[in-house]
């Protein structure tokens, strides 16, 4: 069964803070989740970002996430 | 901040076309940080390399696209542009304004940002060109609550939908360029304003096959006006451009326009050769035509599109990184744009290929690539269409015939010793 929303937000939440990687695309959350659809997990992990738990990082041709203050240049 | 010596530059004011270095050197009279790109641009002629970084977080709140982060890497020199950011606006359909609200966005501009613009970026939308990381929040709440204005999309968003003129002022197009435009705009807030996909996703709009947006060749999907009966023929008003009355074209070419010659200017044009004259009298075979508007572009008072009108959905363009260049291929022919059922027809297509395309694109691949990895087949099988003849781009070169389990009666079981019975020797 696909976890809750908060569930999903946890486990994102936690790939973005311990994963090597510290700028993740969308699809690398989905993994946090194989029973989530797409949409849902990025909709989880928006919310997150909303919440100020973690960055955008855009090049201005795609974007990545980052846990706040793992994100590339964050001090500008 | 001072003026810089910049030679380079100043060689593009000498030509007789207007010059945006003149520009920034008039607009950096009440903007100082305008003598800076000046400055940093005559340096990258100098090393024949960029000296702008772009990339960051930057953004404003609740956002996550409309703003690119650009930093000068040269700061020192020209601390005006050390913070440079990019904003864009979400264009009104067909590009249409209001002098009032240009003139009140200027004005924020200039109090806000570098008073320079781009109208309009490749995208469509209004660019503004640089301001300061502390400057987004206050632009952005004085954009969204005085003009009622707001950002576009960047990075891994929907970008911001763009459409021809349409039906405001173009009697060809075949629908209604600008309500579409608008009614997917309003309906996509969300993936225009956060990250959904992976990577930048275009829709564009043009009323008919002369593609004034150019959709074909840069969106990921693009909604193309045509007509599915005949060309409406006046047959009077082919008289009149045999009989020089009227101006092929309009009169667009004038070393043309004394000379009409239908053979060589329409009927040996005509990409599937479907047209001819018997006498005066213009004939069209309707099921070889393509609809791709050439003869109507050049005799528009006898041609006209047919009366069942709608749009083809083509896929997969985009710009060369990776494999190339490469246009939209055709995926459906014909559908009806009907703004009674809030185009369910478009929504349902957008929304099944995002679906597939969401979970099975690579990161940083765009809708084009994705198609060209799984093959067409594939592709059309996903989005539960049927092969039809407008999919074909060349006759077979590969003789196998390749079945699914689901097409074959009995499927691969088989009950091998009854067949081999039969072939027993
Ligand atoms: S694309 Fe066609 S309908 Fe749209 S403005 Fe151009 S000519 Fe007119
Ligand atoms: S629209 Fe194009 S294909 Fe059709 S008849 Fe005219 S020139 Fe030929």
């Amino acid at each position: 069964m696909a976890l809750s929303v908060d569930e999903l937000k946890e486990k994102i939440l936690e790939k973005a803070l311990k994963g090597p990687k510290a700028q993740l695309y969308v699809k690398d959350f989905y993994a946090c989740d194989p029973e989530s659809k797409p949409r849902v997990i990025k909709n989880a992990a928006n919310e997150l970002v909303k919440e100020g738990k973690m960055v955008f990082w855009s090049s201005g041709s795609t974007t990545m996430y980052a846990a706040k203050g793992r994100a590339k240049d964050e001090e500008k | 901040m001072s003026k810089h010596e910049t030679p380079l530059m100043d060689e593009l004011e000498n030509g007789p076309w207007p010059s945006f270095v003149s520009d920034l050197k008039r607009q950096a009279e009440k903007s100082p940080q305008c003598w800076d790109i000046i400055g940093q641009m005559e340096l990258s002629f100098k090393d024949r390399m960029t000296h702008w970084k772009h990339g960051g977080i930057v953004g404003v709140f609740g956002y996550g696209g409309g703003i690119i982060g650009r930093y000068s890497d040269v700061p020192d020199q020209f601390p005006g542009v050390a913070h440079f950011h990019t904003v864009r606006l979400n264009q009104p359909s067909s590009k249409f304004y209001r002098t009032d609200l240009l003139r009140k966005l200027c004005d924020l501009w200039e109090k806000r940002g570098s008073g320079m613009t781009n109208m309009h970026g490749s995208t469509g939308d209004l660019i503004l060109l640089g301001t300061k990381t502390e400057e987004l929040e206050p632009l952005f709440y004085d954009l969204t609550h005085d003009l009622q204005w707001d950002l576009g999309g960047s990075g891994s968003n929907l970008r911001t939908p763009e459409c021809c003129v349409g039906k405001a002022r173009c009697e060809w197009s075949c629908f209604d360029t600008q309500a579409l435009c608008y009614g997917l705009t309003m309906k996509y807030q969300d993936e225009i304003h956060r990250p959904a996909f992976p990577y930048k996703f275009k829709i564009k709009f043009s009323g008919c096959a002369n593609d004034c947006v150019s959709a074909l060749a840069r969106a990921d999907l693009s909604v193309i006006g045509t007509w599915r009966d005949n060309i409406r023929i006046n047959q009077a008003e082919v008289k009149n451009y045999l009989n020089g009355a009227s101006k092929s074209g309009g009169g667009a070419i004038p070393s043309r326009a004394d000379k009409f010659n239908i053979k060589a200017e329409v009927l040996d044009l005509c990409p599937t050769g479907c047209m001819w004259m018997e006498g005066d009298t213009l004939k069209i075979d309707d099921a070889e035509c393509t609809r791709c508007m050439h003869c109507l572009n050049v005799m528009p008072k006898a041609l006209r599109p047919g009366v069942e009108q709608g749009a083809s959905i083509m896929m997969g363009a985009k710009a060369p990184i990776l494999e190339g260049a490469q246009l939209g291929t055709m995926i459906i022919p014909f559908l009806k744009v009907d703004p009674e059922t809030e185009f369910e027809e478009v929504v349902e297509i957008i929304e099944k290929c995002w679906d597939y395309w969401m979970e099975h694109g690579k990161n940083r691949e765009r809708l084009g690539e994705t198609m060209q990895r799984i093959g067409l087949p594939t592709f059309l099988r996903v989005m539960e269409i049927e092969p039809l003849p407008q999919h074909i781009k060349e006759p077979r070169s590969n003789p196998y015939v390749f079945w699914r389990e689901e097409e074959v009666e009995g499927g691969w079981q088989r009950d091998i010793k009854e067949f081999r019975k039969k072939h027993a020797q």
